[in-house]
């Protein structure tokens, strides 16, 4: 008969001893399997025994499988803490070697300025209005108060398909359709796309290039909040500390009229190099909405007023990214694209 | 156009007002300069020439002057002969810089010292020539020149179209006066009129046909002039404007119209046939020898100015040759008229000759001003070249200007700006610029603005008078906001909604191009896609003369650029419009403009690579129409221009076709230098987007599947498509998925038939399935493919 007390002596040292998992492993089945276990196998003739004795036996086997699942708990903590302590040597890496290419491709930059100037304009309430880049002589000119031989026109040399099919020269056509759809105010609305003027290609303009523009039709609009509006929109997208003015100009479809400049970000205004000693840079046209416009619309000017203002978006992203050839934006060179 | 700083102080005290100031206050009033020269004459000093003697030893020819400097004499060699004794120069002594940047220094040429520069007219950036030592015509040696000549400054202004009369000096000096709050010293209409006799409208003979064409045509007589170098101050004053002096006549003329804005024009009376101005437009066949040597062909739809045989100059454009003032003319009709805007550009436009008159008269002139620009050319004219002026001159003006008058309500200055603008500001401006106001009972003015700005014509046109000089910077920004009981719902945006599809083919390694809608016709003919294309009928160039059809030829053109720059891969797409004309008799509509998906991948270099392309740009197209929201489109072999006749698939959703997806056409790839093979496709986005719904929940399968393959082995042609119907069918609704993965061919295929593999996955959503039930319907499976497809099966 052999003595739990030694058969857990016998255990312990032989975990003690143990130096893998598997080893302990193999010493649990040993002595704690459930079949053929050592610690089993003291109770195998315990049925024979008589009661007193039975209960001890009992309880000694007990404490014994106790005492070993408690040092095999024991050296494995131990194992497993001898290991982790020398990973840092072990399984060390060069973790200066770079990572795999993400294989991932590129939002075009101006899909992703176009989008920022959305969401900003967005947050103000406006929505966004699509309309045909090929459009009629009225929409594109006359709707905005610039009937044929109108002197204004030269400033929109425009692509022509027939006498009365020509591409857009802006997107101000947008704006007439959606007050002709929306019809009565309040409309808050921004209608970026591509536009086409007849100037050949060169690092500052080119024949097709994209615009947003704006439009707030509502009542007792004013200058100060087509300022606001602008501010706001700059503000948000270059910055706190930017500054917007207008300045008087001429648009046959506002009045007054402006162009708008956005302070320069690298000398706040002083004049630098960036900016030509300006202190500003252009940025757009904007003004309040002729009241012909309007009416051109389908909206009565005695009722409502509006505002409405335009800038391209390769503008606005060569503002923000320091682009300095516009012509990059639809060359398609990958590694233009994929700076953004 | 270049503003003299100078010449704007004959019309505005401009004192403590400097050049940048002046500028300043023009750009903020909306004439906006864009760039200021400035040219300091303070240190150059007034010499007279005493002595010349030509240099005895240099090769190229010298002169040494002796030059009184009023307080000493100096040597100063020159190479230019023409500051002979007696003339009054411009003198920079050694250590000056002068204008134009050069130093002066102490110099001796071959033995001779020289102490200083004569000054040309190009060195001072008085103009561009520089042929001579400029010749002064008045000074006292010793004093500076800026005693003769004022310290100079010319800006480069940008005129907005609607101001015409600011394309003179007097017109920008007015604005000037007004944002400075200083008077204007002259008068608009200059007092003067002529005197001689007889009668100028007995010397000429003056009729217009269409007066739509010629609202007015004033001809000022003029005898006994004597035609010669008109002043220093005017010849100084043209060349800073960019014009060249020509003769004291002809110099006035132009002089008058870069103050006034009028353009004008001198004949040579004695050279106009039969007495007779006659203002018609031009015969066909007749051809007219201009100003500036060249002769021009004339078409009827021209507007010309005739004596009784033959045209003499193109109205509003260019005079003409032989009617011109020369040195010999003593007899001159000043001709001060009123064209058609339109009509003076179109002329223009067709000799594609831009003249400082036709620069004027194409933005619309007011009449009144031809007299205002007449009667101050007429006093130049008498005063400098002594002419005598006839009373009375031809005067023709069918139908006067009628004056405008604008009620306004003051009120709506400060509604429409957002500030508050006090009445008696408002209406001192109005007045400063010209504006008579007249304050009526009920509290609105009636206006009437002055007879050249014909711009001025609503109410909202003088809150921008008002607005413009009372200064924006003083209008607060505010955001809008009112009570709205009305209202539309915020929908996201089309190009939000496609950001789904760029987010899918960003991550399958596709980058985004923006390319140029107008593309080469010629190339969408070579790829027979150009039956539907609009073609420009004005294009800057021919590969720029036509709108797309597809957008699959620049993408091409995109992978041939990048592949030519290095790149080995290229990866891309593009969402824009194409543009399809309408057919038939509808071709003058507006095109269709679908909003499409094009996208082209590299498909490597053999037959499998392009195989395996094909597929990935299916997943592709598949991942985009699922992230959009729609249901799964299907593929049916089809054939399309541009792509390969065996690898292109018809996509449709539901039963309406969205476009094509394959390998592109050999044939294409060579036409754009393309190597290797190219994979794409190109997609119609809104069907999609309309098909688009909600995605929604499925409950997650609470027992498990049980799954099997199945290599099914058929004849070449038998789809794998063809073949998953089958399956689908026979199915029953315990085969949750079906999906066939590999394609093979070789042992234990015969020859001509492949098999292709499909994973099966069973599942119930009731119970837990037994491997028999399974067995039943594999069973079932198979029967149906070898009845429908005679397919057999490896194990």
């Amino acid at each position: 008969m052999i003595n739990p007390q030694e058969l857990t002596q016998a255990a312990l040292a032989a975990i003690a001893q143990a130096h893998t998992e598997d080893e302990l492993a193999a010493i649990e089945v040993d002595y704690l399997g459930r079949k053929n276990g050592r610690v089993s196998n003291l109770l195998s003739g315990i049925g024979k025994l008589p009661s007193a004795e039975r209960a001890v036996l009992g309880q000694a086997a007990n404490e014994a499988k106790r005492a070993i699942e408690a040092a095999l708990a024991g050296r494995r903590r131990e194992l497993t803490d001898a290991r982790l302590a020398d990973l840092a040597e072990t399984e060390a890496i060069d973790i200066t070697f770079p990572g795999p290419a993400l294989g991932r491709g590129r939002i075009h930059v101006l899909t992703q300025v176009q989008r920022q100037i959305e969401s900003v304009l967005e947050s103000l309430g406006y929505k966004v209005e699509l309309g045909p880049e090929v459009e009629t002589e009225w929409y594109n000119f006359e709707a905005l108060n610039i009937p044929p031989g109108h002197p204004a026109r030269e400033s929109w040399d425009s692509f022509y398909f027939t006498p009365d099919l020509l591409l857009r020269a802006h997107t101000s056509p947008v704006q007439i359709r959606a007050m002709q759809r929306i019809k009565e105010p309040p409309i808050y609305i921004i209608t970026p796309g591509r536009c086409y003027r007849r100037d050949p290609p060169e690092a500052t303009r080119l024949p097709y290039f994209s615009q947003v523009e704006g439009l707030a039709v509502d009542k007792a609009l004013t200058v100060g909040d087509m300022k606001g509006t602008l501010l706001y929109m700059i503000q948000s997208l270059y910055g706190e500390d930017r500054r917007v003015r207008v300045r008087p100009s001429y648009f046959p479809f506002t009045e007054p009229s402006f162009e708008f400049d956005v302070s320069c970000g690298i000398c706040a205004g002083a004049g630098c190099k960036s900016c030509r000693y300006k202190g500003w840079l252009e940025v757009g046209g904007c003004g309040m909405v002729h009241p012909q416009v309007l009416r051109n619309g389908g909206i009565d000017p005695e009722k409502w007023n509006g505002y409405a203002w335009g800038f391209g978006i390769e503008r606005m992203a060569m503002l923000k990214h320091d682009v300095e050839d516009i012509r990059l934006f639809y060359e398609s060179d990958l590694r233009f694209l994929e700076q953004f | 156009m270049k503003i003299s700083y100078e010449w704007l102080g004959d019309f505005v005290d401009l004192n403590g007002v400097t050049p940048k100031e002046a500028a300043d206050v023009l750009t903020r009033l909306g004439v906006e300069v864009e760039s200021l020269t400035a040219v300091d004459l303070s240190e150059i000093i007034v010499g007279r020439v005493i002595e010349q003697v030509k240099h005895p030893k240099s090769r190229t020819p010298l002169w040494i002057h002796q030059v009184d400097l009023g307080d000493r004499t100096e040597q100063i060699i020159a190479g230019a002969p023409n500051a002979v004794p007696g003339s009054l120069v411009p003198v920079a002594l050694p250590g000056t810089t002068v204008p134009n940047g050069k130093l002066v220094k102490d110099l001796n040429i071959a033995g001779f010292s020289a102490k200083g520069m004569l000054c040309s007219a190009e060195e001072l950036m008085l103009g561009e020539d520089h042929s001579g030592i400029l010749i002064l015509d008045a000074g006292k040696p010793g004093d500076p020149l800026t005693t003769v000549i004022p310290n100079q400054a010319v800006m480069d202004a940008e005129v907005t179209s609607n101001r015409p009369d600011c394309m003179g000096h007097m017109g920008v000096a007015r604005e000037l006066a007004a944002g400075l709050d200083r008077p204007m010293k002259v008068d608009f209409m200059p007092a003067f009129t002529g005197k001689a006799d007889p009668p100028g409208r007995d010397l000429i003979d003056v009729s217009i046909d269409d007066p739509d064409l010629c609202s007015r045509y004033i001809g000022g007589a003029i005898t006994g002039v004597k035609a010669g170098p008109s002043p220093k101050w005017i010849q100084r004053r043209l060349r800073a404007c960019g014009v060249r002096p020509i003769n004291n006549i002809v110099d006035i003329t132009n002089y008058v119209l870069l103050e006034y804005a009028q353009p004008l024009h001198a004949f040579d009376l004695a050279k106009l046939s039969g007495g007779q101005v006659h203002v018609r437009r031009a015969r066909a066949g007749e051809k007219l020898l201009c100003l500036d040597g060249i002769e021009r062909e004339l078409t009827p739809d021209m507007l010309v100015i005739a004596d009784a045989d033959k045209p003499v100059a193109i109205a509003g454009v260019i005079g003409g040759e032989e009617t011109a003032v020369t040195e010999a003319t003593t007899e001159v009709l000043l001709e001060s008229a009123t064209f058609n805007g339109p009509s003076v550009r179109q002329t223009a436009r067709a000799f594609g000759l831009r003249t400082e008159a036709s620069a004027r008269f194409e933005k619309g002139l007011p009449a009144e001003l031809a007299l205002a620009g007449a009667r101050r050319a007429a006093a130049l004219i008498a005063e400098l070249a002594g002419g005598a002026v006839h009373r009375e001159w031809a005067d023709v003006y069918p139908q006067p200007q009628e004056p405008v008058r604008i009620r306004l309500k003051p009120w709506l200055v400060d509604e429409v700006l957002g500030v508050h603008v006090p009445l008696d500001d408002s209406e001192a401006i109005l007045v400063r610029l010209g504006f008579h106001v007249r304050v009526l009972g009920d509290g609105e003015w009636d206006v009437l603005p002055p007879v050249f700005r014909l711009d001025v014509t609503i109410p909202e046109d003088l809150v921008e008078e008002v607005g413009r000089v009372y200064g924006y910077d003083r209008v607060p920004p505010t955001l809008p906001g009112r009570r709205h009981d009305k209202w539309t719902p915020a929908v996201p945006s089309q190009g939000r909604r496609l950001d789904a599809a760029r987010q899918v083919l960003t991550g399958a390694g596709f980058t985004e191009t923006w390319n140029p809608a107008l593309v080469s016709g010629r190339l969408l003919e070579q790829l027979r896609v150009g039956a539907r294309a609009l073609r420009v009928s004005n294009a800057l160039s021919d590969d720029m003369d036509t709108l797309r059809t597809s957008l699959l030829p620049s993408l091409v053109n995109v992978v041939a650029l990048n592949r030519d720059r290095g790149r080995t891969e290229v990866k891309v797409y593009e969402i824009a419009a194409a543009f399809l004309a309408h057919v038939g008799d509808k071709t003058t509509q507006q095109p269709e403009e679908p909003l499409r998906l094009g996208v082209v991948a590299d498909a490597g270099t053999t037959a499998e690579s392009g195989r395996k392309a094909f597929y990935a740009m299916k997943s592709v197209l598949d991942g985009c129409v699922r992230e959009l929201g729609a249901p799964p489109g299907t593929y049916q072999r089809a054939a399309a221009e541009m792509f390969h006749p065996g690898r292109c698939a018809a996509v449709f959703l539901d039963a309406r076709q969205l476009g094509y997806l394959g390998e592109l056409h050999p044939s294409v790839l060579t036409g754009a230098n393309v190597e290797g093979r190219l994979v794409a496709m190109e997609i119609d986005l809104e069907p999609v987007l309309d098909a688009a719904g909600v995605k929604r929940a499925q409950t997650l399968p609470r027992f498990p599947a049980i799954e099997r393959d199945l290599a099914v082995v058929v004849e070449e042609h038998v789809a794998a498509g063809a073949l998953l119907a089958t399956i689908k069918e026979a199915g029953s609704d315990i085969l949750d998925s079906a999906l066939p993965f590999d394609e093979y061919r070789g042992a234990q295929v015969p020859e001509g038939h492949k098999s292709v593999a499909f994973a099966l996955t069973f599942r119930s959503p009731e119970r837990t399935l037994t491997d028999a039930e399974v067995d039943e319907v594999m069973a079932e499976i198979k029967l149906a493919l070898q009845k429908k497809h005679s397919a057999g099966f490896r194990t």
